[in-house]
């Protein structure tokens, strides 16, 4: 209840949702709730011709998208976690989420993008240490090879109730 | 283009460069997801932001149908909404791209603010 002062209907005051302490949400500051909107509109210009303009509403509405996305993808791997009783959500976790959610295209250029990361994140020791040596020995990411050999590819078969090719990566429509 | 070239990995370390988008940042949104969600592996940022790249594009490009099917050069918000109706996939951010035509979603998710 709030009474007197700091009713919820001074409409300044409410800002940033200040005292709304009972949904999880209200607490947030936007820039924790949205990925910087500067990084988002340079990826979307990669997507378009050269004369493709974006107005700033869409650009807007795709950064509400991709944190619905992360928590959407993240909310499934964390009720696979709960279930397997793991208490940390890694990558493959995240991997087999976006599968099981009909992002199975993605998972590919992904375990890709994570195996280059991994070489470039060895640093110093990528040189002399280029073979399997490597592999239990300096690693920076405490979990060991994920993604790559790990119960991903053989063990389970995602995608299995979802169309393939229902929805691979948009070809421009032949405008020209 | 941004890929790493033969020495870029030896040169910086192949860590600050590469991903453009903020790893801290991503981080916090998984956190914000759920309460159940306590712990996340290194790894898991580095995936989600190549994953958010990708769904942008996905997003951006099938939007931009749209645009042009509008006979239009610039991307409008609702481009983006009927590009999200039209696709499966895109299922789970239907409520948002509706209910957003109100332009009140940014401030908060709040059913009402009273």
């Amino acid at each position: 209840m709030a009474d007197g002062q700091g009713a919820p209907g001074s409409p300044a005051a409410g800002s940033h949702d200040s005292g709304g302490d009972q949904s999880p949400r209200s607490g947030v500051r936007e820039q924790d709730r949205f990925l910087p909107i500067a990084n988002i509109s340079r990826i979307m210009k990669k997507a378009l011709p050269a004369n493709g303009k974006i107005a700033k509403d869409a650009k807007e509405t795709v950064q509400e998208c991709v944190s619905e996305f992360i928590s959407f993808i993240t909310s499934e791997a964390s009720d696979k976690c709960q279930r397997e009783k793991r208490k940390t959500i890694n990558g493959d976790d995240l991997l087999w989420a976006m599968a099981t959610l009909g992002f199975e295209d993605y998972i590919d250029p992904l375990k890709a993008y994570v195996t280059r990361y991994r070489e470039g994140d060895t640093k110093g020791s990528a040189k002399g240490a280029d073979g399997p040596a490597r592999k239990d020995g300096v690693q920076p990411n405490p979990i060991p090879q994920l993604v790559l050999q790990g119960s991903f590819s053989q063990g389970m078969n995602y995608g299995n109730s979802q169309p393939q090719a229902q929805h691979m990566m948009v070809q421009m429509p032949s405008m020209d | 283009m941004r890929q790493p070239g033969a020495y870029s990995k030896l040169v910086s370390g192949g860590k600050s460069g590469p991903h453009s988008l903020p790893l801290a940042r991503i981080k916090k949104i998984m956190k914000n997801s759920s309460d159940e969600v306590k712990m996340i592996s290194g790894e898991a940022p580095i995936v989600f932001s190549k994953a958010c790249e990708l769904f942008i594009e996905e997003l951006t490009k099938r939007a931009w149908i749209m645009t042009l099917q509008a006979k239009r050069r610039t991307m409008q918000k609702e481009d983006v909404a009927s590009a999200v109706i039209d696709t499966d996939i895109f299922d789970f951010l239907v409520n948002l791209v509706s209910h957003d035509s109100a332009n009140t979603v940014r401030e908060s998710d709040q059913p009402q603010e009273s």
